[in-house]
C-alpha cells in the first residue's frame, strides 16, 4: 500500500499517534505495552493517551499493511503478540515525518517573525 | 508471504487474540505500578482504569481484525490467481503444438456458437423495438375455418371501443403491394406500400422522425394520407424534412405526406410507405370482409389471459348482434413477438443452436482429451508439487486456471471467427427468413456471449482432466519410471472419444436428412417447366389507361410486340408466378357449384385465384388435361369462363368439371354478389410451394374477361439466357407507353424464383452440413489423438511383443481393435441418439422419413471411412516398430 501523506493540520494531529507507533517500531518488534511505555517515556507528559486507544490504532495499522503481527514471547515468558514494521510501514513513516517537518518548519517561521 | 502465512498458521480466534493482548498489557502495567511502590490490588485497578472502556475497545479491534482477515483472503486469492495465470502461460508457451490445436479447436467452437447466438438473439431473445413490447399482442379472428384468421374492420373497431383491457387496437393489411409514384420529371417508379388503419402508430408507440403520424381526424375526413419510411425518405428525398405536408402522386391520385417513421416500423412489412385506409360509414357487409391483421396494446399490468377473456366476451356480444357475419367467430391472442418471428424461424434458430451446441461439446471433449494426455505426462511434476505441500484442491485450481486461460484465448479467437461468419452470413440467409428489419449484428452481446461461453467451456473441459490428474499417490508416482506410467486417464479418454463419434454421427444424420429434403424439394415434379422464362412486374398507371379497353389494348400490344422480338418463344400475362408471389398477396376465393345446397359462408371451400392470358399454359409447358384452353372466343362480353386444376376438379364430387357453372367470390367478403363462371378446362396440377404436402386448389380466369392493375409479364426465351431479353422487353414497353408512366419492377427468371423458393431448405441443409463436417473432422482428430498417444505410450510394449514373435498383423489387430471398439460404440450410440432426435426435426423434412434407412447407412459408411483414415496413421506407425529400437527407447 502506498504511503498516504496527510495534508491538513487536523489530519496531522490525528495521524500523530500512528506516526509515533510506526517510529517506535523502528527499534524492533514490540508488544502493545512496550509501545505504550516507549511513547510515554519519550514524549513525557506532552502526549497523554489512554492505554486503550493504542490498540485500535495498532489494528488499523495492521489492516493497512504497515505493521504485521506475530506470536512471540514476552518478558514474562508468556505468549505475546508482537508488532513488526513492514516495508510499506517504513515508507509511510518517512512520508509522515517529511510532512511533519514541513509543517513544523512553517509554524516555526511564523513564530520567528 | 509472511502476511499470507498469518491467516493459515495463526488460527487463534480474534476475540481471544485481543483478550490475551489486553491481559498482558494490564499485567505488565500492574507490575510497573507495584514496582513503583503501589499496593498490588490498587495497582491492578489503576491499570484497568488506565485502559479505558475495554468492551468498546474490544468491539472496535475485533471488527478491524475481521475486516483485515477478509481483505487478506481476497489478496491471497488474487495473488495465487496471478501466480497460476503466469504459470499457465508458461506451460502453454512450453507446449506450442498443444496450445495451437487446443485454442484453434475452441475458437472454431466458440466462434460458430457466437454467430448462431447472434441469430437467436436477433430473432428470439431481443424484444420488439417498441416501447413496452410485452404489452403488444396480435389479435386473430378465430373462425371454424381458421384459428388465426384476419379480422374485418368493423369487428376491429368494436373490439377497440368495447374492450376494457386495451389502450388501443389497430390493424394493417398483411401483404405489401406497390403503388406507382410519379416523379417531378414525368417518369414513374414503383414503390412498395402497406395499408394501415389510423391508430397503428399509436398502438406500436413509434414517434415520427419528422411530421406526425395518422390521426382520428384524418380518418373522419377520409383524407388521402401516407407516412414514409425512413428508407424511402433517405434514398429518394435525401432526408429533407420539407417533404412533410407535401402532396405526391401515387397511382395517379394526390396523397399528402404527413410524416416519416423510423426503420423499426418496417417490422410489419418491408415497405417504403404506409397509407391510411379509413374505415368510416362502412356498409354492413364490411363486417364480412376479413382483411386486417390486428395489433393491440394492452393496458399496463394486464395479463394476456385477462385480455383474451375480455375480448372473447366482446366477440361473443358481436356474434349475438351480427349473427349473419359473426356466428361462431371469436378471437385468439398471442404475443406480437411470436407473430413476428414465426414458427419457421423459431425452429430453424433452435435447430442451429442445438447443432452448434453439440459442435462445442465435441470441441470440449477434444481439448479435454488433449489435456488428459498432457496431464498423464505431467503426473510426475504434479506429484512433486503435491509432495511439496500443495493440496489437491490447490493443484486442481491451478490446472483449472490453465484450462480457463486456454478457453479465454480460444474465446478471443472465437470472437474473430464469429465476426467473420457474421460478415459472410447475410449472403447465405434466404430472403424472407428474417422478419422485417431484423439484422444479424456483431455487438457487445455477442462478445459477452463469447466470454461466458469461454468460461463455462474452460471449466467444462478442464474439470475432469484436473481431477484425474490429481488422483495419484505421490510416493508411488515419483518412485516409478516415467516409461511405465501409462496413467489411469485411458478409460476416460476412450469415453470422451466415443461421445465425440456419437455426436458427429448425430449431426451427420441430421445433415443427411436435411440434404435429402433439399434434394427432394429441388427435384420435385412441379408440373411446369421453369427453364428460360423471364418474369417481371408491369404496373401501368391507372390514369393513363382509364378504361378496361385501354388497359387491355396496352397488354395486347406489349404481348404482340414482345412476341415479335428475336429469340422470344412465347409471351404470357399472369397475376402470379408459380412458387413465387401473387400480385394479390394471399387472396383466396370461395367457390360453390351453382344449384348446390347453400353452405355457411365460413365453411365454404376456398381456391387460389389467378388471372392469366391464354398463352400462360404454353409458356410454362403446363398441360390442359381436359377441356380447352382459353381462346379468342372468350371476350369481355362473352359468358365468363374458367380453368381449374386437378385438385379443384377432385373436390366436385366426381362430377365432370367441364361445363359446370361455379359461383366464386373473394373469401374476405363472402357476402358480395358472387361471379358465375363456367369451367371450360382442367389444367395439370402445379406446385405452389416447393414442399407442399397437400395439393392446393387453383382456379384460372382469362385476362380477356378479368383485369388486374399490376401484372406479371412472362417471356419464354428460345435460348437459355432468358435474362438477356430484359432490356429489349423494357424497350418494347417504353415504346408503347409514350407517357413513360408504366413501371417495370422485380425483373427475374422463374429459375431464380425456384431457387429462392427452396432457399430455406438449402440454408438449413448447408448450415447443418457445414457444422456436421466440422464435427466429423473434430471427431477424427479425437480418434487420431487418442490412438497416436496410446501407440506412443506402448512402443516398448509392442517392441517386446514383436521380439517375442508377434507378427505385424498381431500388433495391427491390437491397435486397430482398440480404436475400432471405441468408434463402433460411438456409432451405435450416435445412431440411437439420431433415432431419438430425428422426431424433433420432422417439420423441416420433406420427401424423407425421419428414420430414413439410406441416411442411416450413408452416415455409418461416411463415418467408417473417415475414422479409418484417422486410424491409419497411428496403426502404420505401430506396424513399423522395430523391436530392437523400441526396447531401447525411454
Amino acid at each position: 500500500m502506498p504511503p498516504t501523506p496527510s495534508k491538513t493540520p487536523n489530519a496531522l494531529l490525528h495521524g500523530a499517534l500512528d506516526a509515533l507507533i510506526l517510529k517506535t517500531l523502528t527499534r524492533g518488534p514490540s508488544h502493545g505495552y512496550a509501545v505504550a511505555r516507549f511513547i510515554e517515556e519519550t514524549t513525557g507528559d506532552a502526549f497523554l493517551i489512554e492505554d486503550g486507544s493504542l490498540y485500535p490504532a495498532l489494528y488499523r495499522l495492521e489492516r493497512k499493511g504497515w505493521v504485521e503481527a506475530e506470536w512471540g514471547t514476552s518478558e514474562l515468558g508468556r505468549r505475546a503478540k508482537l508488532y513488526r514494521l513492514t516495508d510499506a510501514g517504513r515508507e509511510q513513516l518517512a512520508a509522515e515525518m517529511a510532512t511533519w517537518r514541513k509543517f513544523s518548519i512553517g509554524v516555526s517561521k511564523v513564530f520567528a517573525t | 508471504m509472511k502476511r499470507l502465512l498469518r491467516s493459515w498458521l495463526w488460527r487463534v480466534p480474534l476475540d481471544q487474540e485481543f483478550d490475551e493482548e489486553i491481559e498482558l498489557h494490564i499485567e505488565m502495567r500492574t507490575r510497573e505500578l507495584v514496582a513503583g511502590g503501589m499496593d498490588p490490588k490498587d495497582a491492578r485497578a489503576a491499570a484497568i482504569r488506565k485502559m479505558g472502556d475495554v468492551r468498546r475497545l474490544k468491539r472496535e479491534c475485533v471488527d478491524l481484525g475481521r475486516k483485515r482477515d477478509r481483505e487478506m483472503q481476497v489478496t491471497l486469492f488474487l495473488e495465487e490467481l496471478r501466480d497460476d495465470i503466469k504459470f499457465a502461460f508458461r506451460q502453454l508457451i512450453a507446449a506450442p503444438a498443444f496450445t495451437l490445436v487446443a485454442t484453434l479447436t475452441l475458437a472454431l467452437g466458440i466462434g460458430a456458437n457466437s454467430a448462431i447466438f447472434a441469430l437467436v438473439d436477433a430473432t428470439l431473445l431481443r424484444p420488439l423495438p417498441y416501447p413496452n413490447p410485452d404489452r403488444l399482442v396480435t389479435i386473430w379472428e378465430k373462425s371454424p375455418a381458421s384459428a388465426r384468421g384476419f379480422a374485418s374492420p368493423p369487428n376491429m373497431q368494436d373490439w377497440n371501443s368495447r374492450s376494457r383491457t386495451f389502450e388501443k387496437i389497430a390493424g394493417f393489411t398483411p401483404s405489401v403491394a406497390s403503388m406507382v409514384l410519379a416523379k417531378p420529371d414525368g417518369t414513374a417508379e414503383t414503390v412498395s406500400r402497406q395499408w394501415v388503419t389510423a391508430g397503428i402508430f399509436d398502438v406500436l408507440g413509434v414517434p415520427p422522425l419528422a411530421g406526425r403520424t395518422f390521426s382520428a381526424d384524418d380518418e373522419q375526413k377520409r383524407a388521402r394520407v401516407v407516412v414514409f419510411s425512413e428508407g424511402l425518405w433517405e434514398s429518394r428525398f435525401n432526408r429533407n424534412p420539407a417533404i412533410v405536408g407535401k402532396e405526391v402522386k401515387l397511382d395517379g391520385e394526390l396523397w399528402t405526406v404527413v410524416g416519416v417513421v423510423p426503420k423499426e416500423f418496417e417490422i410489419l412489412g418491408k415497405t417504403s410507405m404506409w397509407a391510411m385506409r379509413p374505415f368510416v360509414n362502412m356498409p354492413p357487409r364490411a363486417r364480412g370482409s376479413y382483411q386486417l391483421q390486428v395489433v393491440g396494446r394492452m393496458k399496463p399490468g394486464v395479463a394476456i389471459e385477462a385480455a383474451q377473456s375480455d375480448l372473447a366476451a366482446v366477440a361473443d356480444g358481436l356474434s349475438r348482434e351480427f349473427p349473419d357475419f359473426n356466428k361462431g367467430r371469436s378471437v385468439a391472442l398471442e404475443p406480437m413477438h411470436d407473430t413476428m418471428v414465426g414458427s419457421d424461424l423459431k425452429t430453424t434458430s433452435m435447430l442451429f443452436l442445438g447443432v452448434v451446441g453439440f459442435v462445442l461439446l465435441i470441441c470440449c471433449a477434444n481439448v479435454a482429451n488433449l489435456l488428459l494426455a498432457r496431464a498423464t505426462a505431467r503426473t510426475r511434476e504434479l506429484a512433486v508439487r503435491s509432495a511439496l505441500g500443495a493440496g489437491r484442491l490447490r493443484i486442481v485450481r491451478q490446472l483449472l486456471t490453465e484450462s480457463v486461460v486456454l478457453a479465454i484465448i480460444g474465446g478471443v479467437l472465437g470472437i474473430g471467427v464469429g465476426y467473420a461468419i457474421l460478415r459472410v452470413a447475410p449472403v447465405l440467409i434466404p430472403d424472407g427468413l428474417l422478419p422485417g428489419t431484423v439484422t444479424l449484428q456483431f455487438d457487445v452481446r455477442v462478445v459477452a456471449f463469447c466470454a461466458v461461453a469461454a468460461l463455462i467451456v474452460g471449466v467444462l473441459f478442464g474439470i475432469a482432466p484436473a481431477w484425474q490428474a490429481t488422483s495419484f499417490s505421490s510416493p508411488e508416482v515419483m518412485g516409478s519410471d516415467s516409461r511405465t506410467t501409462v496413467g489411469g486417464g485411458g478409460r476416460l479418454r476412450s469415453l470422451l472419444v466415443m461421445g465425440e463419434v456419437a455426436t458427429a454421427v448425430l449431426l451427420l444424420f441430421g445433415a443427411g436428412l436435411l440434404l435429402r429434403t433439399l434434394m427432394a424439394v429441388e427435384s420435385f415434379d412441379r408440373g411446369f417447366k421453369a427453364q428460360n422464362v423471364l418474369a417481371m412486374l408491369v404496373d401501368p398507371l391507372g390514369s393513363t389507361y382509364p378504361t378496361p379497353e385501354k388497359l387491355r389494348q396496352f397488354f395486347d400490344q406489349v404481348e404482340a410486340d414482345t412476341r415479335a422480338l428475336p429469340g422470344v418463344q412465347d409471351v404470357a400475362w399472369s397475376s402470379a408466378v408459380p412458387l413465387g408471389e401473387s400480385v394479390f398477396g394471399e387472396y383466396p376465393f370461395t367457390y360453390a357449384v351453382v344449384g348446390d345446397a347453400p353452405v355457411d359462408p365460413s365453411r365454404k371451400p376456398t381456391t387460389n385465384y389467378q388471372i392469366v392470358s391464354a398463352s400462360y399454359f404454353s409458356t410454362l409447358d403446363l398441360a390442359i388435361v381436359a377441356g380447352r384452353n382459353f381462346d379468342p372466343r372468350d371476350t369481355p362480353t362473352s359468358p365468363r369462363v374458367a380453368i381449374v386444376n386437378e385438385a379443384f376438379a377432385r373436390t366436385l364430387g366426381g362430377r365432370n368439371p367441364i361445363g359446370l357453372q361455379m359461383e366464386v367470390a373473394p373469401a374476405d367478403s363472402p357476402n358480395d354478389k358472387p361471379t358465375i363462371v363456367e369451367i371450360v378446362g382442367v389444367a395439370k396440377q402445379v406446385k405452389q410451394r416447393p414442399d407442399e404436402t397437400t395439393d392446393f386448389i387453383q382456379l384460372y380466369t382469362p385476362l380477356a374477361q378479368d383485369l388486374v392493375g399490376d401484372i406479371m409479364l412472362m417471356v419464354k426465351s428460345q435460348t437459355d439466357r432468358a435474362s438477356a431479353l430484359a432490356p429489349s422487353v423494357r424497350a418494347v414497353i417504353e415504346n408503347i407507353d409514350r407517357s413513360q408512366t408504366t413501371s417495370v419492377a422485380s425483373v427475374t427468371t422463374l429459375e431464380d424464383v425456384e431457387w429462392a423458393a427452396t432457399g430455406r431448405h438449402r440454408f438449413r441443409a448447408v448450415m447443418v452440413s457445414a457444422f456436421a463436417a466440422l464435427a466429423v473432422v473434430l471427431a477424427m482428430v479425437g480418434v487420431f489423438g487418442i490412438l497416436a498417444y496410446s501407440v506412443q505410450m506402448r512402443i516398448r510394449d509392442f517392441g517386446l511383443r514383436r521380439a517375442l514373435g508377434a507378427t505385424t498383423g498381431d500388433v495391427l489387430r491390437l491397435v486397430v481393435g482398440g480404436a475400432a471398439k471405441v468408434v463402433v460404440a460411438g456409432v451405435i450410440v450416435g445412431l440411437v441418439l439420431s433415432a431419438a432426435f430425428a422426431r424433433l426435426i420432422t417439420t423441416m423434412l420433406f420427401g424423407v422419413q425421419p428414420l430414413d434407412f439410406v441416411t442411416f447407412a450413408t452416415v455409418t459408411i461416411v463415418l467408417g471411412i473417415m475414422t479409418s483414415i484417422a486410424i491409419a496413421g497411428p496403426a502404420w506407425r505401430a506396424a513399423r516398430i522395430d523391436p530392437a529400437q523400441a526396447l531401447r527407447t525411454k
